[in-house]
């Protein structure tokens, strides 16, 4: 409308009861909300563990050497996340979007990991149809690669809004949620790395069932 | 008695359930590390805060040191799974703890943040892992004939 | 808005037109949002009652052969389905858009434009679930879809598919709608208005949200299991390849009892506004009743295996949940008893929002009362899957929900839309309702104790049963009656209309001092807040010291009133100017993007594919629409 308005829009000042951004707040209130829907794809997976009635079982399939890269992958691109926030904030504009890079690069990198993985699996005779394993590990994987996707997404245009000039010091609340839910989805990989590698990878076939692929 | 419950339920900003209401731009930051007041705690302060309200890179980095690390030893852990039986299950889930929180009060500032975000957050989590655990109870000891 | 310097390339003007069908689809006004939701879930309840009485119908003879067993399977299924999600649900959450801003203080929502946007996708997602009835197969597994009998081995067809995609969708705009009055109500409040000075409707809802944002994730996850298992041949609840289809009870109670406080919550919330206005005293026990609302909302999540019972959890499991299910009527009972607290001695003014506010006590004091009943494992091995269990639920949620709204409604009616309802049809309807019901769910009590089961389409002629039936279908017919008689009342309340003044019933709370219906701005001037119930003691001075005789407690709480009010004095005058919302499209148009989602579910993969530049042209529309500029 006018130029005024618009120029109160790039310093938004908001009154609001606790003082908090509610925008941020909405960020935490949905990362709680997030927490009941991975806790019940998770307690499904552990629900089932050991259920499969035939193969191939998550000891013949499982990679921990490459999921561990594919972690450390994630975990980085996190510490890249907040990195970029930093500079962000201290108004260093060519870093803050090196960063910013960095984290879309890191998590274009882990999808790829998640790719070549379930096409492995697929290759190994695994797919969300073989078996109670394969189902309970696609659909739960499935999920976080697609919140990293999202992420990616909103990183990428974060990066372009960054070297644009438009993401600023006193804008940086914009980076700081989308590095919440880029923490989260970070957290949530720890979770499942735990709980579905580490400790499932050692679940091996009953005698006898092991499958033909080895 | 009629104290403890002005106490709980009062809404002057001295209530232990207030939310609080007023502007908090300050963090709140913890006087003392979490390993006390003395010289350590004073290495935390400096390296949490070093001046400013927020942490520094040189932190961060330090915290991403620290999860890397700590998904080495957990895969060091299971490696050497079949040597420990049965206990590198706790272990790894307690290592996986330290990596969420390190995540979640660094990487997050969820620990120089406002407590109402911790509140949001953690009232989730808690329900959440009470409510899942005792379904995998359930299930796990729930189908068990009666002997 | 992220990004202000960006432009997005945009095929329409922002909207301006403030009347006309893209007034309505433009529109971010919480009060506009709350009539949508209010009417479109009156009409659901309109569908949802005619399935109703069809099925009254079929059982009100012995052998009757006016509906098959599959049309039934149907009737009962979307019956309940309908009930839950697209009538109490969403009436809850017109009662949410009206009121919270308005009783809080603030001119809109925290998120205007995400509050259109649950509004879009649970209409649209209401619309998939229904959908089925114009293809014919309409979902046929009863409203919990107990797996597998709801999976595609058993139930061929996209009849359930509509079902969980429907769901799926609606629990969307049930977690953005949560999310939104949670962020509302912590961080809205008028100035001086701390957590314990809100009105009780208000924390009940704060309650109900942060309840709805834990829950329906469950319920989604649930969802995307069974969808997937029917679409994409997984195996989440296959026997056959190891799947339990315990499991889906355990995941379907663990949302599903959270939702049963969801439902009666809100109602809780209406009463204890009504309660208090027209006994002219405040609500007795203000934070025994907040407090006891916290608990049940917290308890409520331990308590969803009394469902399962019957399914064999073993007797350690079944004592620990009969144990918290007992316990947790300790507080509602708390409540019922301030309720009745409130009335004692109370200068009581009998009209029909009164009337409604005390049969829902006693109604689900009754409803309540079976429910203790078959928290006893061995009992409810005697009533489960019977006609007592419909009764039960059915006096908790038309006697307890659907009563407490329609107290609301004749309460509120006035301040929505600045006229009266009539009160002696509103007594006619009052008292129609109340017949009905308890003729309809009365006798069903003793059917199910001589052993009726549910979901069944018929019985046999000598079971004894006839009688008992045919007195619930007379029941259910006057409950209708009753319901048709709601619908003349507003129709002639609007052709005579006697109009309301701002305060008309001498309320408590802050929306009574706004004009009726209140502004686009809610309140030309935002009200500073010293006392709960501050309109009241505003108003009526002489009677602060009735209340607040602890000098102490009037120190305490006057000074850090005005103190923040002078705090606040600058930015919250409302002289310089009012800042409201901008209307937009994009809700509308993500919400759209949303429903092709699930179409594409229902009918082929490329489908989804098609709504993602839909969905994606929305997001990117919502960041980056300018503030306030109308080009």
């Amino acid at each position: 409308m006018t130029q005024a308005a618009t120029t109160e829009h790039h310093t938004p000042v908001e009154h609001t009861t606790t003082g908090l951004n509610n925008r941020k707040l909405l960020m935490w209130a949905f990362l709680g909300s997030d927490v009941m829907f991975f806790g019940a794809f998770i307690a499904t997976y552990l629900v089932y563990r050991g259920k499969s009635l035939v193969g191939p079982y998550p000891s013949e399939v499982l990679n921990i050497p490459i999921t561990t890269v594919s972690t450390f992958v994630l975990l980085m691109s996190s510490l890249a996340m907040v990195l970029a926030l930093h500079y962000v904030k201290e108004g260093e504009k060519n870093k803050g979007t090196l960063w910013i890079l960095v984290v879309v690069v890191l998590g274009t990198i882990f999808m790829g990991f998640q790719f070549v993985e379930f096409r492995e699996f697929a290759h190994l005779g695994l797919t969300p149809r073989t078996n109670i394993f394969g189902t309970t590990f696609f659909i739960l994987t499935g999920i976080h690669g697609a919140h990293v996707t999202i992420g990616v997404i909103w990183m990428a245009f974060l990066a372009y809004s960054s070297n644009s000039g438009a993401l600023r010091s006193d804008n940086a609340l914009d980076l700081e949620i989308a590095g919440l839910y880029w923490h989260f989805v970070d957290i949530v990989w720890i979770v499942i790395f735990t709980v579905i590698y580490l400790i499932s990878a050692n679940d091996a076939p009953p005698p006898g069932m092991e499958s033909v692929i080895h | 008695m009629a104290s403890l419950w002005r106490k709980l339920t009062h809404h002057d900003g001295n209530g232990w359930w207030n939310l609080p209401h007023t502007a908090s731009n300050e963090p709140n930051p913890p006087h003392e590390g979490p390993i006390g007041g003395a010289w350590l705690g004073n290495i935390w302060r400096i390296m949490t805060y070093g001046g400013v309200s927020h942490a520094g890179p040189g932190f961060y980095w330090l915290v991403g040191l620290f999860l890397s690390i700590v998904t080495l030893i957990e895969v060091w852990l299971f490696d050497i799974g079949a040597v420990l039986g049965g206990w590198y299950i706790p272990l790894l889930l307690i290592l996986s703890l330290l990596k969420f929180i390190g995540v979640v009060a660094f990487f997050m500032h969820l620990r120089f943040d406002h407590r109402l975000f911790t509140y949001l957050f953690g009232a989730s989590m808690v329900v959440g892992i009470f409510i899942f655990t005792l379904l995998l109870l359930l299930l796990e000891f729930g189908n068990q004939p009666p002997n | 808005m992220t990004t202000n310097a960006l432009t997005f390339p945009r095929f329409f003007p922002r909207p301006q037109s403030e009347t006309g069908i893209w007034g309505w689809i433009g529109t971010v006004d919480h009060k506009r949002i709350g009539t949508l939701y209010g009417i479109t879930s009156f009409l659901w309840f309109l569908v949802a009652g005619v399935e109703a009485l069809l099925i009254r119908v079929q059982l009100a003879s012995a052998e009757n052969t006016f509906i098959g067993p599959e049309f039934y399977n149907q009737l009962f299924t979307m019956h309940g389905t309908t009930m839950v999600f697209l009538v109490i649900m969403p009436l809850s959450a017109a009662f949410f858009n009206w009121l919270i801003p308005l009783q809080i203080g603030a001119r809109d929502v925290a998120f205007p434009r995400l509050n259109a946007l649950s509004y879009w996708v649970f209409l649209f997602g209401s619309l998939i679930m229904n959908a089925g009835w114009i293809t014919g197969d309409a979902p046929n597994g009863g409203w919990f879809g107990y797996a597998p009998n709801s999976g595609v081995t058993f139930n061929p067809g996209l009849g359930m598919t509509y079902w969980v995609v429907g769901l799926n969708i609606l629990g969307v705009a049930s977690i953005a709608a949560g999310l939104n009055f949670i962020i509302t109500i912590i961080n809205m409040r008028a100035p001086g208005m701390s957590m314990f000075k809100m009105p009780v409707f208000t924390w009940m809802t704060l309650v109900t949200s942060v309840l709805l944002v834990l829950a329906m994730p469950i319920l989604a996850v649930a969802g995307i299991q069974l969808q997937t298992d029917r679409v994409y041949g997984t195996h989440f609840f296959n026997s056959l390849a190891g799947g339990d289809p315990v499991m889906w009870q355990h995941i379907f109670w663990l949302f599903g009892h959270p939702e049963v406080y969801i439902l009666i919550l809100p109602a809780m919330g209406i009463v204890s506004e009504v309660l208090p206005t027209f006994s002219r005293k405040p609500l007795f026990g203000y934070a025994f009743v907040v407090f006891a609302g916290i608990v049940i909302g917290f308890m409520g999540w331990f308590v969803w295996s009394h469902h399962m019972f019957t399914v064999g959890l073993g007797p350690a499991a079944n004592t620990a949940f009969a144990m918290s299910t007992m316990l947790i009527a300790v507080p509602t009972g708390v409540k019922i008893f301030n309720w009745i607290g409130t009335m004692w001695r109370g200068n009581i003014q009998l009209n029909t929002a009164m009337l409604f506010s005390i049969s829902f006590i006693a109604m689900f004091t009754i409803g309540g009362l079976s429910g203790v009943m078959h928290a006893s494992p061995p009992t409810d091995s005697q009533q489960q899957d019977t006609y007592f269990i419909v009764a039960h639920f059915h006096y908790v949620l038309v006697g307890g929900a659907l009563l407490g709204i329609f107290s609301g409604i004749y309460f509120w009616w006035p301040k929505f839309t600045g006229w009266f309802l009539n009160e002696k049809l509103g007594i006619a309807n009052w008292a129609l309702m109340l017949i009905g019901m308890n003729l309809q769910f009365g006798p069903q009590h003793w059917l199910g104790m001589d052993g009726m089961p549910r979901r069944i389409y018929t019985y046999a002629e000598n079971m004894g049963w006839e009688g008992s039936n045919l007195a619930a279908s007379i029941g259910g017919f006057i409950l209708g009656f009753g319901i048709l008689l709601f619908m003349i009342n507003i129709v002639y309340s609007r052709m005579n209309k006697k109009i309301a003044p701002a305060d008309p019933w001498d309320g408590r709370t802050l929306e009574w001092s706004t004009s009726s219906p209140p502004p686009v701005h809610d309140f030309d001037e935002i009200p500073v807040v010293v006392y709960r119930d501050d309109f009241w003691f505003k108003k009526h001075p002489e009677t602060i010291s009735e209340y607040y005789h602890n000098d102490h407690d009037v120190e305490d709480i006057a000074p850090s009133a005005t103190q923040t009010a002078e705090e606040h004095e600058d930015d919250h005058g409302g002289h310089e100017g009012i800042h409201l919302p901008d209307k937009s499209y994009y809700p509308f148009i993500l919400g759209v993007g949303i429903a092709i989602f699930g179409i594409g579910f229902l009918t082929n993969t490329y489908v989804i594919a098609a709504g993602v530049p839909i969905f994606l042209w929305g997001m990117l529309g919502w960041s980056m629409e300018p503030v306030n500029d109308p080009t």
